[in-house]
């Protein structure tokens, strides 16, 4: 592995600034442009499905609707001073140069139409405050750089006044969805999910093959009977876990960690094959009709199950809309037990399994790897966990440095609240937009080249489904291979040790004598 | 006449800046907030969120942690501006305050200090390239017109003394409504005739951000989502999903 | 956008998977995998048999798992094994085999 390599010819070296700014470069990712959606995969979410005759009329009026619903989005219109503070901040800027993916500048793109319809100045001196007309080439502009935004708030820190960029980035999609102009890639998903309960387009058939043959993986590695259970009602425990959980590779292993902490804490939990989806793409839309709809079905499922609680697995995006989200849109949650925090992340449950000793670790199984861990953008900095401030960064990494020997931090300023997102976050897990991944994820890779260089790092583990498959990607592109990358929950796995499970040399020694 | 001129002006103004000010902050209450979108780590009590926010005010603590260079700028040019202010409140009170008499040497120091804040601002824009980018006209006019207001208020504490008296006296005549004269120099004029733009120009610009700082929901929400539901009244409104899930067989 | 098979064309999204799943045939995926700069030898066949046989059970692809598994049953694990499907696929066992078995591409965090 060449990351490893560097090290070998002679203690560890500079191998680049994972925050170093580039030149400016207008227009270098003006042509990159994801999918347009078909008819097919805008009508289900409600809009159009194609491009509108009155296009603009609609687009000018959704952005006014959208200003006086959401004083977020009428705030950051109105406060950004242009003082330059994020123009460093966006690892698509850092990775491309396209100044267009400064956030002061992606904003613009939207303020400049906002000014022109809605402001004073804008309506007599469209020059001085650089208001502009929404012709169609603006419309396209939108639909470029709206799509090279991941939503990863990493400005937003930055900002003096919280600008969140994401918020713009939601509202210009909405508009662009509210005239017709939709995303291929998240809205053929949600229309998928709105059919079978998952991103995926997986039936409950499928769904329940594919969960049997994993027990049977289980059994086979353990030689315990350890259930991923599905659709049971009257369990205590509702997963709601990515589809990619049940699918995608290190996801799977995230999976079966979970199922061993359920089962080492015996506890009753239960998948459902309504809701087998955390994941909510309603979110990267900015369509808040939509979310609550695929939000509902977690209210649903929960209800009809007869559950107590809901867990979440790993997931960035689903856990700031689990968390965050999931109580305006879905709740009040009367009916489950309150003496759990509604939703809990699966991070929070194994903290606590095992702060009560409920886990038998043996963190040698993993002495093969080099851990560091990649905060994801969502759980990050839209999301809490635990307790205490700050509890989504210190129980991924209490539960890593628990099952784990050799664990070692990225640069300080490229973890915890100022992490970069993978590449691939914000509805842009495509494959047509891999040129912009892979230079997206340039920060993070120079982040991790320099610990590999430092320290001989050789695995990042993380807590999202669109990091894992993101990073499996792109790694190679940086001299990883692609399962450098891990589930936190595939180490827990690893290193927990099941009452009554076979050791290696037992059954070595059964094998031995059929 | 002059004097009648600036007197009509600095009412209008004022008017326009109180009226203006207050819908916009009208408008930023009323508008709702339909999830919570703290950005985080975000304190989780009402009390810490008073405490962050005044950490963002007191020290711009965001910008700080972000750029250096803009920080001390902008801290330079915000708190020079502050106290600069505070100073002139000799020019609409009788007797003057007390503190306000004793800070008079540090405010006219600090005239200086908001100036380098706005000139070294005022630099960065012209040559970062990415800052650059991202300027407008009125971006730099705006610069212009604080550094002009500045300018000339130095010009006249340093270089050519004004009739500050009749000043003070055209003041409290016009906190009175009691139109009396100012003098005729051209410096004070340009100085007031500034100050007048800027302050019609607030509302309806950039300016703005001082109010608008606190209405931003990823700053001053409470970070309570789990144990608070938050709801919106349009979102309280809209109409409700179908209960219970379709029933359909596997396969 | 379509694939031309012996004259016949067969249309496919922008992405090279075809819309209607009932026109494949072996033709097809010959000519698909010609787009992919796949030469399809017998182990390519197992898997995009796997691959059609599974999604006619289940309406979904097989996640790759799944896949290796039952291929390591047919064909031994030199086959049966991750690094050797990025070998007879580079672009991925999942989107790029079910591209050529004329499946529907696997959508979601994949």
């Amino acid at each position: 592995m060449a990351a490893l390599d560097m090290n070998a010819e002679g203690g560890p070296k500079f191998v680049g600034d994972p925050l170093k700014i580039p030149k400016i470069e207008c227009g270098a990712m003006m042509d990159t442009n994801t999918y347009k959606a078909a008819p097919a995969h805008n009508e289900p979410l409600g809009f159009p499905g194609e491009l509108l005759e009155n296009w603009q009329e609609v687009a000018i009026a959704k952005l006014g609707e959208l200003a006086a619903t959401n004083r977020a989005f009428q705030v950051y219109l109105d406060t950004c001073v242009k003082c330059g503070a994020c123009t460093d901040k966006c690892h698509y800027f850092l990775g491309t140069g396209d100044p267009k993916n400064m956030p002061v500048a992606r904003q613009d793109l939207l303020r400049s139409v906002y000014r022109r319809y809605y402001t004073f100045a804008g309506k007599y001196f469209p020059w001085l405050v650089g208001a502009r007309d929404l012709t169609r080439e603006v419309l396209d502009e939108w639909y470029t750089y709206y799509h090279q935004c991941s939503q990863c708030r990493r400005c937003a820190v930055a900002c003096p006044y919280g600008i969140d960029t994401a918020e713009i980035s939601m509202a210009a999609r909405e508009i662009l969805d509210t005239v017709g102009v939709g995303q291929k890639y998240c809205n053929e998903i949600i229309a998928k999910l709105k059919k079978t309960g998952n991103n995926l387009g997986m039936n409950p058939k499928a769904l329940r093959a594919t969960l049997e043959d994993l027990e049977e993986d289980l059994e086979e590695e353990t030689g315990i009977p350890i259930k991923l259970p599905l659709d049971v009602q009257g369990a205590d425990i509702l997963l709601i876990t990515p589809s990619a959980d049940f699918f995608a590779e290190p996801h799977i292993d995230g999976l079966l960690g979970y199922a061993k902490v359920f089962h080492a804490a015996g506890v009753n939990w239960t998948i459902s094959s309504y809701a087998s989806e955390a994941a909510n793409f309603g979110m990267f839309i900015g369509s808040y009709e939509n979310m609550r709809e695929v939000s509902w079905r977690i209210r649903q499922a929960a209800k009809d199950l007869g559950v107590k609680r809901i867990v979440f697995g790993e997931c960035g995006h689903a856990w700031r809309v689990g968390y965050s989200f999931l109580n305006t849109l879905a709740g009040p949650f009367d009916f489950l037990d309150q003496n759990y925090p509604i939703p809990q992340h699966i991070m929070e449950f194994t903290s606590d399994a095992i702060d009560d000793g409920l886990l038998k670790i043996d963190k040698s199984k993993n002495d093969e790897f080099v851990m560091t861990y990649h905060d994801s953008c969502n759980v990050a900095r839209g999301s809490a966990m635990g307790r205490k401030e700050g509890g989504q960064f210190d129980l991924p990494r209490k539960v890593l440095q628990a099952v784990c020997n050799h664990y070692y931090e990225m640069e300080r300023d490229t973890i915890r609240e100022n992490t970069f997102c993978c590449g691939g976050g914000g509805g842009l897990l495509t494959d047509d937009l891999m040129d912009l991944r892979i230079k997206g994820a340039a920060p993070r890779m120079t982040a991790m080249q320099q610990v590999s260089a430092d320290h001989g790092v050789t695995h990042m583990a993380a807590i999202c489904a669109i990091c894992k498959t993101q990073f499996s990607k792109v790694m190679p592109k940086y001299g990883y291979e692609m399962d450098n990358i891990m589930s936190v929950h595939q180490l827990v796995a690893n290193a927990v040790i099941l009452d009554g499970q076979e050791t290696e040399a037992e059954a070595a020694t059964a094998e031995e004598t059929p | 006449m002059i004097s009648t001129v600036f007197a009509v002006l600095f009412y209008l103004a004022t008017i326009l800046l109180v009226v203006g000010v207050g819908m916009k902050v009208m408008k930023y209450a009323r508008t709702p907030v339909p999830l919570k979108i703290v950005v985080s780590p975000a304190p989780r009590t009402k009390r810490g969120v008073v405490l962050r926010m005044f950490r963002e005010v007191i020290f711009f603590e965001s910008l700080f942690k972000s750029n250096k260079w803009i920080w001390i700028f902008a801290y330079l040019f915000h708190w020079g501006m502050l106290i600069v202010l505070l100073r002139h409140l000799r020019y609409f009170t009788e007797p003057v305050w007390w503190w306000v008499e004793l800070m008079q040497p540090l405010g006219k120091l600090m005239a200086f200090v908001m100036l380098a804040g706005l000139l070294g601002l005022w630099a960065r824009r012209i040559f970062q390239e990415r800052i650059r980018y991202i300027s407008n006209p009125s971006d730099h006019l705006m610069l212009a017109l604080l550094v002009g207001i500045a300018g000339t208020g130095t010009l006249m504490t340093y270089v050519t003394r004004t009739d500050v008296i009749m000043v003070k006296s055209y003041m409290l005549g016009l906190l009175r409504f009691d139109i009396r004269e100012l003098p005729l120099d051209p410096i004070l004029l340009s100085h007031l005739g500034l100050v007048v733009i800027l302050m019609i120009i607030f509302p309806i610009s950039k300016l703005i951000h001082a109010p608008g700082l606190f209405f931003a929901p990823s700053r001053t929400q409470v970070d309570n989502a789990r144990e608070k539901r938050h709801i919106s009244k349009w979102a309280r409104n809209l109409p409700p999903l179908p209960e219970g899930i379709p029933k359909k067989k596997e396969g | 956008m379509a694939y031309d098979v012996n004259g016949t064309t067969v249309e496919h999204d922008e992405e090279g998977y075809i819309t209607n799943l009932s026109e494949w045939t072996k033709e097809l995926a010959d000519v698909i995998s010609k787009a992919e700069d796949i030469d399809m030898g017998e182990e390519h066949w197992a898997v995009v048999n796997f691959l059609r046989d599974y999604y006619e059970e289940y309406q979904i692809a097989p996640a790759v798992r799944v896949l290796i598994k039952s291929i390591k049953k047919s064909m031994g694990p030199e086959v049966g094994n991750n690094k050797y499907m990025y070998e007879l696929f580079p672009y991925g066992p999942a989107k790029q085999a079910c591209k050529i078995a004329g499946l529907p591409k696997p959508t979601g965090c994949v």
